[in-house]
């Protein structure tokens, strides 16, 4: 799992261009919305491009987005469990 | 109505933000040169500036920088001239399209790929809900922003506008252009472009912005008397639009002090303006540009820039001529003439102020 996070966290920083932002820099635990890392609806949209090229998943329910997106650790158990590549 | 700079401000393949290019230019032997970028998380916050391709981040400087050093209240306008928009998201956008097999489309570049995102994401940063459009009429997209801004404020519908010209080459683009002879073959000089008997010139970056205001002010640079564009005209269209417009103003061709031209090196481009300087223009120095900013399809905007900042100076610097000759000091008026591919003619009077 903590594989995971970490490739996560490079892969996030990479598709959001998060200049100066290192993996140690985010939290596993931390939200990505609102507070924490700050990211917002466009964001969003590229995390859910993110799971659907790299991982196999499709995202089709926004609602289950914001449950998925609470965290990178959340983000990750998700994949863990949902991949298809 | 009287038009007045305020302010002008540039990121070319000069140092940017300032005017060292005037005492001290830059020359280059490659061919294919990017802007010299300013640190850019100077200015403007990095989870702001992280969406942004190098265009924007350039022309939201630019423009930040003028209205700062204009000290603007209320901006009215936003008015953009581009040639090929933000090439690079295009580019990013497409190339995706291609690897991915539609699929898995980042919204971002999208968003980002097209001409008008440059008047809006400037909009959006200076808190401008005003008049906002972007001109992308290729070599002449510059000037036809800026006539827009000429004849709005001379019509008194307002009263400043924010003019720019933006435009970037990408490698893969200069490549495309390459193939259609934009550009020169192997090794050049920059300096000496103008005894080339070639074909090409040498490819630069532009982002180049203006505050333009209907009063003066004890800073402005100079004012723009007049804004004139011409499609496919003749030598006698062209004779008597530079007559009229003079003629406008109560001034003689002697009471121009230098008529700034885009004269890059490439025969065919150069030779429409030593036609126009031997049948129009005769007498009268020409200054080139093109050897310190390069040619790109919003060039003609850092040729206004070198004009107004030469009319505040109060002198023309000696590299600036197209023969040689001394520095020149007491100027006056200034002729900015340029033309793309024989087509489009432009014209812009500025004089001291």
């Amino acid at each position: 799992m903590e594989e995971l996070i970490l490739e996560l966290k490079k892969e996030i920083i990479e598709v959001l261009n998060l200049e100066d932002v290192k993996p140690e820099d985010i939290d596993s635990d931390s939200p990505l919305f609102g507070d924490g890392l700050g990211l917002d609806s466009i964001d969003a949209l590229e995390l859910i491009v993110l799971m659907e090229k790299n991982y196999g998943i499709k995202l089709n329910n926004a609602a289950e987005g914001r449950e998925i997106f609470k965290s990178v650790r959340v983000m990750a158990e998700y994949i863990q469990k949902n991949r298809k590549k | 109505m009287n038009l007045y700079i305020q302010a002008a401000s540039q990121i070319s393949i000069q140092e940017p933000l300032c005017e060292d290019w005037f005492e001290h230019p830059i020359f280059y032997e490659e061919r294919y040169q990017r802007a010299i970028d300013p640190d850019f998380k100077m200015y403007i916050p990095p989870m702001v500036a992280r969406r942004m391709g190098k265009l924007l981040k350039r022309a939201l400087v630019t423009s930040s920088n003028v209205v700062e050093n204009s000290a603007t209240q209320k901006i009215d306008a936003i008015i953009t001239g581009s040639g090929l928009g933000c090439i690079e998201n295009t580019e990013k956008f497409l190339q995706a399209m291609v690897q991915e097999g539609e699929d898995f489309l980042q919204p971002t570049f999208f968003m980002q790929s097209t001409h008008n995102t440059i008047s809006s994401q400037i909009a959006l940063h200076l808190k401008c809900h005003g008049y906002n459009s972007t001109y992308s009429h290729r070599g002449t997209s510059f000037e036809s922003g800026l006539l827009d801004a000429f004849q709005q404020i001379s019509l008194q519908r307002i009263d400043n506008a924010l003019v720019g010209g933006h435009d970037e080459m990408t490698p893969d683009y200069f490549t495309l252009l390459d193939q259609i002879g934009y550009w020169k073959k192997g090794a050049i000089n920059s300096e000496t472009l103008r005894n080339s008997d070639s074909d090409g010139s040498f490819s630069g970056e532009t982002s180049v912005s203006f505050m333009i205001e209907n009063r003066k002010k004890e800073f402005s640079l100079c004012e723009i008397k007049a804004v004139d564009l011409l499609y496919k005209p003749s030598i006698e269209r062209m004779q008597t639009a530079v007559d009229d417009l003079l003629k406008n103003h109560h001034l003689t061709l002697q009471d121009i002090d230098s008529v700034f031209v885009g004269i890059s090196g490439d025969v065919q481009n150069d030779t429409i303006y030593r036609t126009m300087k031997n049948k129009i223009f005769q007498n009268r120095p020409l200054c080139w540009y093109k050897h310190l900013f390069g040619e790109s399809f919003s060039a003609s905007g850092l040729g206004m820039y070198a004009a107004a900042i030469c009319l505040q100076k109060n002198c023309i610097p000696e590299h600036l001529f197209y023969h040689p000759q001394k520095p020149m000091n007491g100027i006056n008026n200034i002729l900015v003439y340029n033309h793309f591919q024989n087509k489009d003619h432009s014209l812009i009077l500025l004089s001291s102020c």
